[in-house]
């Protein structure tokens, strides 16, 4: 591998483990506050990346609006979730996984009537062009995921360390029924997780809309993705799925780049595999949120 | 003095398994009054109960004359009952300043937040030594001291305490004792709960001896210290 092509490959690695990172950090979470797992997570990945569509290719506002847009839209669907499907299964991880996993697949139907099955919802790149570094090209496109990154993951680092309610959330996940004891209520706090946890993923499949294929299904591999992050990172710690998440960006990106992409999944899992059972808590997992 | 608590005949169901039974206690402002009696006999879910983590399938509870029956456990926080429970508790990750922050989640006024802090740090000096310290990596004597510390900053009007001595050493106990005398010297009514008899019938106004979900007998503290029956099997003379 020449220099140049390190470059590439290591520029493509940051902006992978960045999405990664930020899809997964909402999983995360969400676990730690409800211990439960949504297996929808994708499909509201796949719910930013329509936001995009929508308003930026159907509508024609400007780019950034809709990808800010996608926030607050894709963290209702998350809190409607919440309201809905886990509340009422709260403490049953089986339910719990049953509802999240077949609102995912309602999702995927119901973007799929409204606008197409397919390979077509293709959006058109607003940031062209390509910046210069150490002779590798990066097309901005691509790059701006990493200073947003580092503004969200950032930004739920601050509040969740300075913010009272973000303590209140790291209280529950820590210790639900201490936490209820010290007045907080649980049920506004698994609707804070969900509207963070919503909120991110939108983000991140808003981000994603002009770089991968627009379509129904398009969650799917992240939302896997970002379980493999989360259990490798210690399933409720954010620091963990931060970490986990660059190191497979790192593994899946060098590998793609210098066999294939089939090896590089291969690998990815095998990694996971090695962790559990040499951590099965995984890497982080005795910190919670 | 006037009545704080009382419960009335209340019963609870762990699904169908009886934990408790026919239970009526009061609780006059200003007393410690002790729940005492064998492992399954109801002490903790009567706490639990109080403080709404678990509901009575019959009976009633009464906080200042009001029902707090069906309240959920954050507003019977809000309305002045704190509960440390068994084990501590402690929020393991968070440092001791956020644990005691999380003790005042509900109250508004910084300045009141200030002065309880003040408050918690005189009663536990060795808190104060310890502000930046995750909870986790602390002794299970300091633990408690935080779980008490973090119960006084809602600024409660009665506190439930369930087994403050558990695996504490005797020195840590006889600490734990003194704590629990300042903070009722304070102005403070508390319900203890304790496997510790002799601890706390030392503490306690007025006691309640508990068997298999029933009160067995109740009495003035000094009365029941006295009492052949208890003598002979809680405190082992």
């Amino acid at each position: 591998m020449g220099f140049e092509t390190f470059v590439q490959t290591f520029a493509n690695a940051l902006v992978l483990g960045s999405i990664y990172a930020m899809v997964a950090v909402g999983l995360a979470l969400a676990f730690g506050v409800m211990q439960m797992a949504n297996f929808s997570h994708g499909e509201l990945f796949m719910a930013g990346a329509y936001v995009v569509y929508v308003l930026y290719s159907l509508v024609g506002l400007p780019f950034l609006v809709a990808v800010v847009a996608a926030f607050p839209i894709v963290a209702l669907i998350g809190m409607l979730f919440e309201r809905v499907l886990f509340r009422p299964t709260r403490g049953n991880v089986l339910s719990g996984f049953m509802a999240t996993a077949g609102a995912g697949f309602i999702m995927q139907v119901l973007v799929g009537q409204q606008w197409g099955v397919g390979l077509m919802r293709s959006v058109v790149v607003p940031y062209k062009g390509s910046a210069e570094i150490l002779g590798a090209a990066i097309s901005w496109q691509r790059l701006v995921i990493i200073p947003a990154t580092i503004i969200m993951v950032g930004g739920l680092w601050f509040f969740l360390k300075k913010v009272k309610a973000g303590k209140g959330l790291r209280a529950c996940a820590q210790d639900p029924e201490a936490a209820v004891l010290q007045g907080i209520s649980l049920n506004k706090m698994t609707s804070l997780a969900m509207l963070l946890s919503g909120g991110f993923a939108g983000v991140s499949g808003a981000l994603m809309a002009p770089i991968i294929p627009v379509t129904p299904y398009m969650g799917h591999v992240y939302g896997v993705t970002a379980f493999i992050v989360v259990i490798v990172g210690g399933m409720a710690s954010i620091e963990g799925a931060v970490l986990a998440a660059f190191i497979l960006g790192f593994i899946h990106t060098f590998i793609s780049t210098v066999y294939d992409s089939v090896t590089a999944t291969m690998v990815g899992v095998l990694f996971m595999a090695i962790v559990l059972v040499v951590k099965p808590t995984g890497l982080l997992g005795n910190v919670k949120v | 003095m006037t009545l704080l608590l009382e419960l009335k005949n209340t019963a609870v169901h762990y699904g169908k398994v009886e934990a408790t039974r026919d239970i009526s206690i009061k609780v006059l402002e200003g007393d410690i009054v002790t729940l005492i009696g064998a492992n399954g006999a109801g002490k903790s879910t009567t706490l639990r109960m109080i403080s709404g983590l678990v509901r009575p399938s019959s009976g009633e509870v009464l906080f200042e004359g009001n029902s707090i029956t069906h309240l959920p456990p954050e507003e019977i926080t809000g309305i002045g009952i704190a509960h440390i429970p068994e084990g501590r508790r402690v929020f393991p990750q968070m440092t001791v300043m956020e644990n005691l922050e999380m003790g005042a989640y509900l109250r508004k006024d910084p300045k009141e937040v200030a002065r309880n802090i003040e408050l918690v740090f005189s009663h536990f000096k060795r808190l104060k030594e310890r502000v930046n310290q995750a909870a986790g990596t602390m002794s299970g004597g300091e633990q408690q001291m935080l779980a008490m510390g973090r119960a006084l900053m809602s600024s409660p009007r009665l506190i439930l305490m369930d087994e403050p001595s558990l695996g504490l050493s005797p020195i840590m106990c006889q600490e734990i004792a003194r704590i629990i005398k300042q903070i009722h010297a304070h102005g403070s009514t508390i319900v203890l709960v304790e496997q510790n008899a002799r601890l706390a019938l030392a503490l306690a106004d007025y006691g309640y001896v508990l068997e298999t979900g029933d009160v067995a007998l109740e009495g003035k503290a000094e009365d029941l210290r006295e009492d052949d029956e208890v003598r002979k099997t809680y405190l082992g003379m």
